[in-house]
């Protein structure tokens, strides 16, 4: 079964794919702070701080008031990252993150992060057969 | 032959008819979303602060500055002309008629069309093609509520507040003319027009300001949201789109010109 067809079976997730891109009209705060302000009704203000103290985890509070052309794909990567872990989702589902980050060797330093920053979602990362070896020794499991 | 032509014509009529229904049906929906108090998030009022910031904010000066060019001019040629036929006596009322009524929302509507309008079809068509309002619907963000709704209502806004300060500019620099050509002085300009100005004229302007603003954000709006997915049908939704506004601005003025004469 293809990633896609297999993400359009699941329910209740939020998805990291090169179909769900960063609004370009927006910095990387307001972004990330978009969801909590329409889903949750917090002031532009809070939910800003939010999001900043995201980005600050893990090193990435300079680049808040960037727009998506003045990012690298590793930046605008783990801002779609958080943004995702902003919505009320239980489950976030990231696909092929080799296709996404240009130049990605190696994706232990993409699950530190994603460790730093998420605290009780479940994270599931799709990708293709291909790709298998670039998890090997990770610490996540792999399933086929 | 005659029977596939006979079928062309039902096809393009059918076809017609149901984009016209569909184009009906999104704006009923818009109009239901602007009367439904939730649509009102923080985001939402942060993008309408914004849309009326870049939309009548912005273009002041140039605004301005036009408006009191065309002011003295065109009430000069219409006092010239009135002179001309000996409606002296008339004058108050059709300098009225013509800045508040006709001119004044209509060419503002213009104004904001090819500067706005066009950019707002730009921008929606743009986010079609790139997918970001795919990111949107994934993340449970109301299009409606979030995009259109703040344009729509950052359209009305813009168009009747320019309106009636382009009503104002024309009819303030209407004295230099008068002034330079007939010699008035300032007492009898303001008198002349405060005997001829009605309340009609004033609820035809709100209420060709109120049609024009959600014409000139609405269609964009659609027309970029039918854009293909390949960056070539970015232009083509800008000139389809731009060609429909065009369209429907003189159809206003053509009804609010037959209503009036009712």
């Amino acid at each position: 079964m293809e990633i896609g067809q297999y993400i359009d079976t699941l329910e209740d997730y939020s998805l990291i794919s090169k179909d769900t891109p960063l609004i370009s009209n927006l910095n990387m705060l307001e972004n990330i702070a978009l969801i909590k302000e329409v889903h949750e009704l917090l002031s532009i203000e809070k939910a800003e701080n939010i999001a900043k103290e995201s980005l600050e985890k893990i090193g990435l509070s300079h680049i808040g008031l960037n727009r998506l052309n003045q990012c690298s794909s590793l930046e605008v990567f783990y801002v779609m990252f958080i943004r995702a872990l902003m919505s009320r989702d239980m489950n976030v589902i990231i696909t092929t993150p080799f296709f996404l980050i240009s130049n990605l060797r190696d994706i232990q330093p993409i699950l530190d992060n994603i460790e730093i920053l998420n605290t009780h979602k479940n994270i599931f990362i799709f990708d293709n057969i291909t790709n298998k070896s670039h998890y090997e020794g990770s610490s996540c499991p792999i399933v086929k | 032959m005659i029977a596939k032509f006979i079928e062309s014509i039902g096809d393009k009529t059918l076809g017609t008819l149901s984009s016209f229904y569909e184009a009906l049906k999104f704006t009923f929906i818009c109009l239901a979303h602007m009367v439904t108090p939730s649509s009102y998030n923080p985001a939402m009022r942060m993008v309408l602060t914004k849309q009326i910031y870049f939309t009548a904010v912005t273009i002041i000066p140039l605004f301005v500055m036009m408006a009191f060019i065309f002011g003295s001019v065109i009430i000069g040629v219409v006092i010239a002309l009135a002179t001309q036929y000996n409606l002296q006596d008339k004058i108050g009322s059709i300098i009225i008629t013509f800045v508040i009524d006709e001119f004044s929302p209509f060419f503002t509507a213009l104004l904001i069309s090819l500067r706005s309008g066009t950019a707002i079809n730009t921008e929606i068509a743009v986010m079609n093609v790139n997918k970001e309002l795919n990111t949107l619907r994934q993340y449970k963000i109301d299009l409606i509520d979030y995009l259109f709704l703040p344009r729509i209502i950052s359209g009305i806004i813009s168009i009747t507040s320019l309106s009636i300060i382009f009503a104002l500019i024309m009819l303030s620099s209407g004295y230099v003319f008068t002034l330079l050509y007939m010699n008035m002085d300032l007492h009898t300009y303001k008198t002349i027009l405060i005997n001829a100005i009605e309340v009609k004229d004033l609820i035809i302007l709100l209420l060709k300001s109120l049609a024009f603003g959600f014409a000139t954000m609405l269609i964009p709006i659609y027309s970029g949201l039918k854009a293909g997915a390949a960056y070539t049908a970015i232009p083509i939704s800008v000139l389809n789109g731009m060609v429909k506004l065009f369209i429907a601005i003189f159809l206003i003025e053509v009804l609010s010109l037959l209503i009036q004469s009712l």
